[in-house]
């Protein structure tokens, strides 16, 4: 069979698989008689009340130099490790809002960073293509500095995204611009197992963030550049279990609704999305209305869910920062335009492992901390 | 104050008119006729006020769930008088907490008279009731301090909002506020905090406001830094039962936040400087904390380093927030300390370490040892009668034998023997000799009066009696040369008389005289230049002084060669052991992807030879009858290779596809060696290597690596120099890539810097930052992390203009517009707006080598090239020499091509200049090109108004 042959099948193998994904698409939109919000307002929900001060900033994290990249909670809820653009990880305690420790990075350009689930150690990960984990006990050397206790090589573009898997100690996903996620074994520094690459089902191009089933951590999702998000089981590297369309531009933030069964989107096209992971429905799609400027759409650059999935928090390019109800699909609060906000573009947000607080990160260098105010139930 | 108040005054309009909302604005007052003056209420501007927050039917949808209190039926559920009279006094008391939006508009609209007014009868009021608890007396102290807190900036967020709901609350009713402090109409009270609409609302966050203080108490007592008692929400205040009742009736309201929680919260006043507090009349109780305004001298306190507010345990975290700079008010960050309390930086007070764990303190003490806001200030530091520079300044506290203790103030300084004082006194100490800081000494420095000099210092009384000592010969009044190490000589004369502390004792009549002793440096002084170099510099400086340099460019534009030129040319170790190791094993599987690609050549050629070979059989068969066996027999080419070497090419041409070729590294370079060596020995290859020009894939470097095949695949091989050079990447990671070097090193060789220019950059750090095209991400995802560079080295290849690549879906790009494209993407991105641009145009010695053979014009985007009869070339063939070459000719028009696009997306210049990758010498001279560019641009921002003197000088300088 010649090249020129080959091609030609390629090309034509191509088309068919584009024809068949546009009927796919048309088949699913038919199926999709309503949306989340359209069903809920059939039933009569409404919007929760959100008041200005049921969301208050509460502690104001000061002391990076450079933007705020990243940041995660611990699981016993009083810790936040963040990653900034001056080359740091600092720890921070959430009560007493003082650092722990401030981790001085060999590559400055930082993208991710992630507590272990026993709070013993993080991880970082950024343009060095390489993810770094830290053990927070080990001694610190002459200058202070905490020594990197295990580094994660074999990443072939920046480290865009981490998480430890729940419930595995030592184990890491990671996503990286080489269009691939690696399950990693943190004591012995090997890969355990790569998704996506040569493997005709991954992501097409950069994959930026990662975010791992609570329920079952064997399932993960990813979002790409290539507007998809794509749903993996660790144990079965070699596909994607399914991949999930509708974004218009790159997904920078996945994570999985607290059911496990659902989880966000938020993309450069400036919405957040709510997908089913077993349909493969895109449930219900956040947005506001802007103006017919296409670029001056703030993009949602990173989400968070409150623990009971009712509110979606959603911070944007433009510093804002929407409480949205998932529900109706209505903006409850937007903490941009709170007392106290941040002045830049959000860039990270977290809650806390209790829903109780929220903390952002933003391009101002602060992380600032939002609590439900008053008597307001945790939702 | 007034004024502010009245220019609030004209512009009447209604109260803010809730729609739907239906509720009455006021309640009649029935109490005692009061026998002051009730202030009149202000009419609210609406505009002023957002109140979306409150009013906005979507938030409030229902109108039950509208915050208006549930009147009180009288003292019906409560116990007890008291509880009530405390809970009428919270509109009053709590709302300062409260955190809102619209506590700017407020505060310009809380008539500052009936503020002031209330805080002063709240006080009053609460001496009246001396039974109430201490936490309500607080409350209205607070409410007091409404007064001067509307001083403050929007930033200072709770104290605005404090006094503006306290004075919506007073708004209307200051009266009934008052009556209700004074128990006299529960109702009243809490009728006017539902009047206020919004201030009830505010009330939830005051409340949350007060819990995390609430927290800090409790952690306290506890003293576990980590302990969980801290809740985010507000539900741990302390009377929470006795107002169930009310919590449940009021759906946004909470009334239930304890008088104690607002107390403890509301001195977020606190933050504000003492002598703000001063100026606007409200006085600290001597020796209170600052914040909540209890406890005496004796209670511990700490204080802000900047404004000496001070504040006790339960406020001081409060007070301070995250430290970022050490122990300061939130208010105070950025602001400079006070020089009394230099001597406290870094030391940590009992009370933190109580109140934070060892890890938090150490690294707020670090903080505060280190940020810049907290240095000396360079220009408080006058030496010989001239103000330090920043530089001079880390000179000086970074050489062996600092001064000790530096405090603002002028002081003289010896460079020749170190002697250190203050002005107009002896000296004080001998610190590290030639530094090169302030100006030269004066006669009087010391103001001796001895006629004796020393380095041209009049010496002063106590070391001339010192010298004495020491056995100096001082009759005539000498003037003498004294060198570091002690020696000294008279001025004009040669040979060195002796050494003064050339006998023991002197150090002990030093001493006597309290006269300095040299110390013992940590490392000799001698090589004054490398210290600096390896010196590490303090962090806060660091981001001042380090030049950042991104090199950026196309793949295969040359930027890795580049980048590893510059660590050849400026660092002493250029690679690491890690490093090399990298390099190697990168360059071992480059040579398996180059096999493989010269493989896959192979099965093309050979089946092209076949067909053709098939085609003349079938000619010269076609009269005859075709044998079988015979075609068979002659299925060999001279691309045929043997059954175990096609095992091999086929393996590894089926590992390149799957794209696994790391996974069998670095395993497979031992196994296949010997493969590897019978393979490159084998004629098919050697017949397909010299048809490489037919093999678009193999790079240019590829022969120079597969020439040494043998060599390069066995386990033993070592990367020299060159191999390194060559190599295609520097990581085999792709990752970013980043190498210090400073600008002496920069400048080592270089012409045309004086001394003193070199000095003013001695501290400076370049970095340069490279990475790869890739590495940014789609669409220059990740540039926005590059916005804090000072200069983008932008890489083109030459060569590329005829080149193509296949993207994705097959179709082949011109290289030269794909590169144009990136430009266009760099440039045109958000973060790099006014940021200067080099284009280092590579590979010139691949564009004189081929522009002969493939005209330029094969590029689309350079289709109007053409040197005789060009414009450009005109304009440009004037600067240079008459024989310009055709490559020349051409360097000239992408240059300028380049920078018209610039232009055109920018309105500015770019710096354009050539480059050899492969040539160290022009990479050198790019990079030097690059640091004048950074200078000339600092120069620029100093010199602004001979802007125009200047404005042509980089552009010019073009090699």
């Amino acid at each position: 069979m010649s090249v020129a042959e080959l091609k030609e099948r390629h090309i034509a193998a191509t088309a068919t698989v584009n024809a068949l994904r546009e009927r796919l698409k048309q088949r699913r939109q038919a199926l999709l008689d309503t949306d989340v919000a359209g069903y809920a307002r059939s039933h009569g929900k409404t919007a929760i009340c959100f008041g200005s001060t049921d969301l208050v900033c509460c502690r104001t994290l000061q002391g990076h130099t450079g933007k705020v990249y990243s940041l995660d909670w611990t699981l016993e809820r009083n810790r936040i490790v963040s990653a900034s653009q001056d080359g740091r990880l600092i720890v921070w305690n959430a009560l007493t809002s003082q650092k722990t420790h401030a981790i001085k990075l060999h590559c400055a350009w930082v993208m991710t960073c992630a507590f272990a689930p026993n709070g013993q150690s993080v991880a970082c990960g950024g343009l060095d293509s390489a993810c770094s984990i830290f053990n927070l006990n080990s001694q610190v050397d002459r200058d202070g500095n905490i020594p990197i206790s295990r580094i994660l090589t074999g990443h072939k573009g920046y480290v865009s995204s981490c998480q430890f898997v729940p419930d595995q100690e030592t184990r890491l996903i990671t996503s990286s611009g080489d269009q691939t996620c690696v399950l990693w074994d943190v004591t012995t520094g090997q890969r355990i197992s790569v998704f996506g690459g040569e493997f005709p089902s991954g992501h097409t191009t950069d994959v930026l963030s990662v975010s791992i089933n609570s329920s079952n951590s064997n399932m993960f999702v990813s979002g790409s550049c290539d507007a998809t998000a794509r749903l993996w089981d660790t144990r079965i590297a070699s596909r994607a279990v399914r991949t999930y369309h509708g974004h218009e531009g790159d997904v920078n933030a996945v994570k999985f609704f607290p059911d496990g069964q659902r989880f966000g989107t938020g993309s450069n096209d400036g919405t957040c999305r709510l997908f089913d992971m077993r349909t493969g429905h895109q449930l219900q799609i956040y947005s506001q209305q802007h103006g017919n400027n296409d670029n001056d759409v703030p993009i949602a650059t990173s989400i968070a869910f409150s623990i009971s999935g009712r509110l979606l928090f959603a911070g944007y390019s433009n510093g804002d920062c929407y409480a949205w109800d998932t529900l109706v699909a209505e903006v409850v609060l937007n903490l941009g335009s709170l007392q106290n906000s941040h002045e830049g573009r959000i860039s990270c947000l977290g809650l806390s492992a209790d829903g109780s607080a929220l903390c952002t990160g933003s391009w101002d260098k602060n992380l600032k901390i939002w609590a439900f105010g008053g008597h307001r139930r945790v939702i | 104050m007034e004024r502010r108040a009245k220019k609030m005054l004209p512009a009447v309009s209604p109260p803010p008119a809730v729609d739907s909302a239906d509720y009455s604005f006021a309640i009649e007052y029935h109490g005692p006729p009061v026998p002051y003056e009730i202030p009149e209420a202000i009419p609210i501007e609406i505009e002023r006020i957002p109140v979306a927050a409150v009013a906005a039917p979507s938030a409030l949808p229902d109108p039950l769930s509208l915050p208006v209190v549930q009147p009180l039926p009288s003292p019906g559920p409560l116990k007890k008088p008291s509880k009530s009279g405390r809970l009428a006094a919270d509109p009053a008391g709590a709302s300062p907490t409260s955190v809102i939006e619209n506590h700017a508009a407020m505060d310009r609209l809380d008539s500052v008279e009936v503020s002031g007014e209330v805080g002063s009868s709240g006080v009053l009021e609460s001496a009246g009731f001396p039974d109430r608890s201490a936490e309500l007396s607080e409350g209205i102290g607070s409410s007091g301090a409404v007064g001067f807190s509307s001083e403050l900036k929007e930033g200072e967020g709770f104290e605005g909002f404090s006094e503006g709901i306290h004075s919506s609350g007073v708004l209307g009713f200051s009266g009934e506020v008052k009556e209700g402090e004074g128990f006299e109409g529960s109702s009243e009270g809490t009728g006017s905090s539902g009047v206020v609409g919004f201030s009830s609302e505010f009330k939830e966050g005051e409340g949350l406001e007060g819990s995390p203080n609430d927290m800090v108490h409790g952690r306290i007592s506890t003293e576990s830094a980590l302990s969980s008692e801290f809740d985010f929400r507000s539900s741990a205040s302390g009377d929470d039962e006795a107002f169930d009742t009310q919590a449940k009736k009021a759906v946004l309201v909470t009334f239930q936040d304890s008088a104690q929680s607002s107390g403890s919260a509301s001195p977020a006043i606190g933050l504000t400087p003492r002598g703000r507090m001063e100026e606007s009349g409200m006085r600290v109780p001597k020796g209170a904390c600052y914040r909540c305004l209890k406890g005496n001298r004796f209670t511990e306190k700490e204080a802000c380093l900047a404004c000496d507010a001070k504040y006790c345990n339960g406020c001081v975290l409060r007070a301070m927030g995250s430290m970022p700079e050490g122990r300061k008010c939130v208010s105070c960050i950025g602001s400079s300390i006070m020089e009394t309390k230099r001597e406290k930086l870094g030391k940590s007070s009992r009370m933190l370490k109580r109140l934070l764990s060892s890890s938090e303190v150490q690294l707020v003490m670090k903080a505060e040892k280190d940020c810049e806001a907290n240095q000396l200030r360079p220009e408080d530091i006058c030496v010989n009668g001239k103000k330090l520079t920043q530089e001079e300044m880390v000179l000086l506290q970074s050489c062996p034998c600092p001064p000790s203790k530096l405090k603002p103030g002028y002081y003289w300084y010896d460079k020749v023997s170190g002697f250190w004082g203050q002005q107009g006194h002896k000296p004080d100490k001998i610190i590290s000799p030639h530094l090169n800081v302030g100006g030269s000494i004066m006669r009087n420095a010391s103001n001796g009066n001895t006629g004796i000099l020393i380095n041209g210092r009049e010496i002063t009384k106590v070391e001339l009696q010192m010298l004495k000592w020491a056995g100096v010969q001082c009759a005539g009044n000498p003037h003498f040369w004294v060198n570091a190490d002690g020696t000294y000589q008279e001025e004009g004369q040669k040979n060195i008389k002796g050494q003064i502390w050339g006998k023991p004792t002197m150090k002990l009549l030093c001493s006597v005289l309290s006269l300095p002793i040299p110390s013992k440096p940590a490392n000799p002084s001698g090589e004054e230049l490398d210290n600096m170099v390896n010196r590490a510099v303090p962090d806060y400086l660091e981001q001042k002084t380090l030049q950042r340099i991104l090199l950026v460019g196309y793949h295969g534009s040359g930027t890795s060669t580049i980048f590893k030129q510059a660590k050849f040319l400026y660092r002493s170790i250029p690679f690491s052991e890690d490093e090399l190791q990298d390099i190697k094993l990168m360059v071992q599987s480059n040579i398996y992807n180059y096999l493989g690609i010269l493989l896959e050549g192979r099965e093309r050629f050979e089946e092209e030879s076949l067909a053709e070979k098939r085609k003349n059989q079938q000619l010269r068969s076609s009269g005859t009858t075709g044998n079988k066996e015979l075609d068979e027999h002659d299925d060999t080419t001279e691309y045929s290779i043997g059954p175990r070497l096609k095992a091999f090419s086929d393996w590894l041409l089926k590992v390149m596809a799957s794209g696994n070729l790391e996974a069998i590294f670095p395993a497979a370079t031992r196994e296949y060696a010997p493969l590897v060596e019978e393979l490159w020995n084998d004629a098919a290859i050697q017949a397909t290597y010299r048809r490489r020009r037919e093999l678009p894939l193999l790079p240019s470097v590829a022969s120079y690596f597969l020439e040494r095949v043998v060599d390069i695949s066995r386990v033993e091989y070592e990367p020299t120099d060159k191999d390194i050079l060559y190599a295609d990447g520097i990581t085999s990671s792709n990752g970013l890539a980043c190498t210090d070097f400073f600008s002496s090193q920069l400048a080592a060789d270089g012409s045309g810097n004086d001394d003193a220019d070199q000095q003013d950059t001695l501290l400076i750090r370049y970095q340069l930052i490279r990475l790869h095209a890739k590495g940014l991400g789609e669409n220059c995802k990740w540039l926005d992390m590059f916005d804090d560079v000072r200069l983008v080295i932008f890489c083109v290849a030459l060569s590329d203009y005829d080149e193509y690549y296949e993207d994705a879906n097959g179709v082949a790009i011109n290289k030269m517009l794909e590169s144009k494209r990136f430009f266009e993407s760099v440039v045109g991105h958000p973060s790099f707006y006014q940021m200067d641009f080099l284009l280092i145009l590579n590979k010139f010695d691949l564009l004189e080598q081929k522009i002969d053979m493939t005209p330029l014009t094969v590029c689309e985007w350079f289709d109007d090239f053409d040197p005789v009869v060009s414009r450009h070339h005109y304009s440009n063939s004037r600067s240079i020499n008459n024989c310009a070459t055709m490559a020349q000719h051409a360097f000239h028009y992408i240059a300028v091509k380049f920078k018209k696009l610039f232009c055109s997306l920018t309105g500015r210049k770019l710096y354009v200049t050539l480059a050899n990758g492969l040539d160290s010498d022009s990479v050198d001279v790019a990079l030097r090109y690059a640091r004048e560019i950074i200078k000339w641009e600092d120069e620029r921002l100093v010199f602004s108004s001979s802007e125009s003197f200047y404005s042509t000088e980089p552009s010019s300088y073009s090699p």
